[in-house]
């Protein structure tokens, strides 16, 4: 786990726990804050106790927890926090069902990273035109 | 197994077995033999009974002409035999009169017996002479052309009968007159003594032979007198004059009438064997033997004709019924064998796309973490001062990344082509789709100076597919069509409307078109007939363009000839019936 201190907070849910720390590394040094975890439970509980991220990276598919069940946990929890899906897997029913559970987006690996940093952008806008 | 019909009921069993469970059998032998055993059983079953019909009507008619070329030849036996009898007894009892009205005294008179012998040949016309032999067998008057008063007949084998049976019929022998005839002759008492005297008559076998002429028929082949030694008493056709001995050996004496089947020079005859009464003689008749008869001769033809006409017709309608079942049972079995196939095919795909759509899944997370890394490291490299390699190890990473897109874009394929993504179902002209997917690929056309020929038909009616989908089919494959053919060639583009309620696209190129065996693989992932360094092919494009196609209840199917050009059919129906 690594932490990098930025405005914008991204926190990456992944259990290719080597995936979420190169992203997060990336994300660093383009000037997000990120938090990088290879456990969802573990990650819900760092987000409910004091780090509230604006936007999410999620993998879809992971060992103990399905993605879509986080990602009802993080809407439940707060449902500004705008999630983008990131899966090695090629169903888009996922992505559809995800969209009406109020995911942000989809995205399949391996990921552009200025395609990720443009969707990140794009949440948090959305995010902020939403407070605003 | 004894019975020739049921070796060959046998052999045609074992035909059927044969040709099904004989593996190492080509299909064509095995239609080959199907065929024979169907034509066999065929043909049996049509055979047996027109033989068997056949064979009762030879029978049958044969028995009848038999029987009735016997029943004729008994007649005429016995009609002759009692002419013969009877103009026999016509002399034997004239002479009986004679010499009962005369007395002996009274015939040695010259006058007398010249004057008997007139009258007698008057009423007899085949008697030669007349003539009285006295007790001692010296002839005392004659009455005939022939000298012979005082010839002595004492030692004569008539003469002996003659006196030992009062009347007596001779054979026929050559006598004082060295010439073939026979006596009739009557023996009488001499009243004064104890003595006999003999009254006989010579008829020359002439007559005999006139008028057994006479019974010459059709029919009746030859007819003569025998013995019973077999030698001739009157003139045969075949066997010779009087006197010759006929081949003739066992002659039935028995006092009926007998007939035989015999052969004369190889060819069959019926003859008849009839004795005359009170002669030495033996009636024979020769008839012509049925088989040698026209109504039997014509009977048999005319029976082998109608059975070789209905021969040739049942073989040519069972070759005809025979190859039209085998040739049903052959397409039958090709359908099913085509349908195998096509069954196989599909779930061999099926099975492909779930592989491929897992080992994808494998793939993209380590694919993501290398991009990823390479990522990184470019950031570091940028907030890095500038070092030797600095540019070597950009470039070095970009190629990684390229690398790593390219993985990605085939395993998005594979993931594309397992997806089950709901289709969205809407009206769809494929006219328009055409013109849509041409407008992309006008430009790679222009390039190679493609010509594209439209005909489409105009009045087409929209179907209810997916647009986008049936957009990448007609993408893959027209641009395959351009990638395939040389520069300056064209491409057909079809579409019309078929029966029932589809919609047919044909896109025909003239390019160097596929071996069948190419052409069994084309549908299969990662066969590519693309060079690789030229386009870069994934072998996936219509691997992925098939499931669509099928995805839409549509139907694929390619033709192709070496040398001339490849066309894709696609069909697609009016509706869907989910």
């Amino acid at each position: 786990m690594k932490k990098t201190i930025s405005k914008n907070k991204v926190l990456i849910i992944d259990d290719e726990i080597e995936f979420a720390e190169t992203c997060a590394e990336c994300l660093a040094l383009r000037d997000f804050e990120v938090m990088a975890f290879g456990d969802a439970n573990e990650a819900m509980n760092f987000i409910r106790s004091d780090w509230k991220p604006d936007v999410v990276l999620l993998d879809l598919k992971m060992p103990e927890i399905d993605g879509l069940e986080v990602l009802d946990m993080i809407k439940n929890y707060d449902p500004r926090i705008e999630v983008i899906l990131i899966t090695a897997h090629g169903s888009t029913e996922h992505g559809i069902s995800g969209m009406q559970r109020g995911l942000f987006d989809f995205l399949m690996k391996p990921v552009e990273l200025d395609e990720l940093v443009e969707k990140i952008h794009q949440a948090i806008n959305l995010r902020l035109s939403v407070q605003d | 197994m004894k019975s020739p019909w049921l070796r060959l009921i046998r052999f045609t069993q074992n035909q059927f077995v044969f040709c099904i469970n004989d593996s190492n059998l080509s299909a064509q032998q095995r239609y080959l033999y199907l065929r024979r055993g169907l034509l066999l059983i065929l043909c049996m079953v049509a055979m047996i009974p027109l033989i068997i019909t056949a064979g009762l009507s030879y029978n049958q008619y044969r028995q009848v002409v038999k029987e009735e070329v016997e029943s004729n030849a008994r007649w005429s036996t016995v009609s002759t035999k009692q002419n013969i009898e009877t103009f026999l007894g016509k002399l034997r009892s004239s002479i009986s009169i004679i010499a009962d009205a005369y007395s002996f005294m009274d015939l040695t008179q010259q006058n007398t017996l010249d004057l008997v012998f007139e009258k007698l040949k008057h009423e007899n016309p085949g008697v030669v002479d007349l003539s009285v032999i006295g007790p001692d067998g010296v002839q005392q008057t004659y009455s005939g052309p022939f000298n012979l008063t005082g010839k002595n007949y004492a030692e004569s084998l008539w003469y002996s009968k003659t006196l030992a049976q009062q009347s007596y019929i001779s054979e026929v022998f050559l006598g004082f007159r060295n010439l073939p005839h026979f006596v009739v002759a009557v023996s009488r008492k001499i009243s004064t003594d104890n003595s006999h005297w003999i009254l006989r008559a010579s008829i020359d076998t002439e007559t005999i032979d006139r008028f057994l002429l006479s019974i010459h028929s059709d029919i009746v082949e030859d007819v003569f007198l025998v013995n019973s030694a077999g030698l001739l008493q009157s003139s045969s056709s075949f066997y010779g004059k009087v006197g010759a001995q006929s081949p003739l050996t066992k002659i039935p004496r028995k006092n009926r009438l007998n007939l035989v089947e015999e052969y004369r020079n190889s060819k069959p005859i019926i003859r008849t064997y009839s004795p005359i009464k009170d002669t030495p003689w033996t009636l024979v008749l020769e008839h012509t033997q049925y088989a040698e008869k026209k109504p039997w001769r014509q009977f048999k033809r005319k029976l082998l004709i109608i059975l070789c006409v209905c021969s040739l017709l049942i073989v040519i309608a069972a070759y005809r019924i025979a190859g039209f079942v085998a040739a049903s049972i052959r397409s039958a079995d090709e359908a099913r064998e085509a349908l195998l196939a096509q069954t196989e095919h599909n779930d061999k795909l099926a099975s492909i796309g779930r592989l491929a759509a897992g080992v994808a899944h494998e793939i993209n997370n380590p694919l993501a973490i290398i991009h990823a890394k390479a990522q990184l490291l470019k950031d570091l490299l940028a907030l890095t001062k500038d070092f030797e390699y600095r540019e070597k190890f950009l470039a070095q990473l970009d190629s990684q990344q390229k690398a790593v897109a390219r993985s990605r874009d085939i395993t998005h394929r594979l993931l594309g082509f397992a997806r089950r993504m709901e289709s969205k179902l809407e009206p769809v002209w494929i006219n328009m789709v055409i013109e849509e997917v041409l407008s992309f690929l006008e430009r790679e056309a222009q390039y190679k100076s493609v010509r594209i020929d439209l005909d489409l038909q105009q009045d087409l009616p929209a179907i209810t597919s997916d647009q986008g989908q049936l957009q990448q089919i007609l993408f893959n494959i027209i641009n395959n069509a351009i990638d395939s053919v040389d520069k300056n060639s064209s491409i057909e583009i079809r579409t019309k409307k078929v029966e029932p309620a589809a919609i047919r696209i044909e896109i025909s190129d003239h390019g160097p078109g596929m071996s069948p065996e190419i052409q069994k693989k084309i549908f299969e992932p990662f066969f590519t007939t693309k060079n690789e360094k030229d386009k870069q092919g994934t072998g996936l494009g219509l691997f992925i363009t098939y499931g669509l196609v099928k995805k839409l209840h549509g139907d694929i199917q390619v033709q192709s000839v070496v040398g001339i050009g490849t066309t894709f059919i696609l069909s697609f129906p009016e509706q869907r019936q989910d």
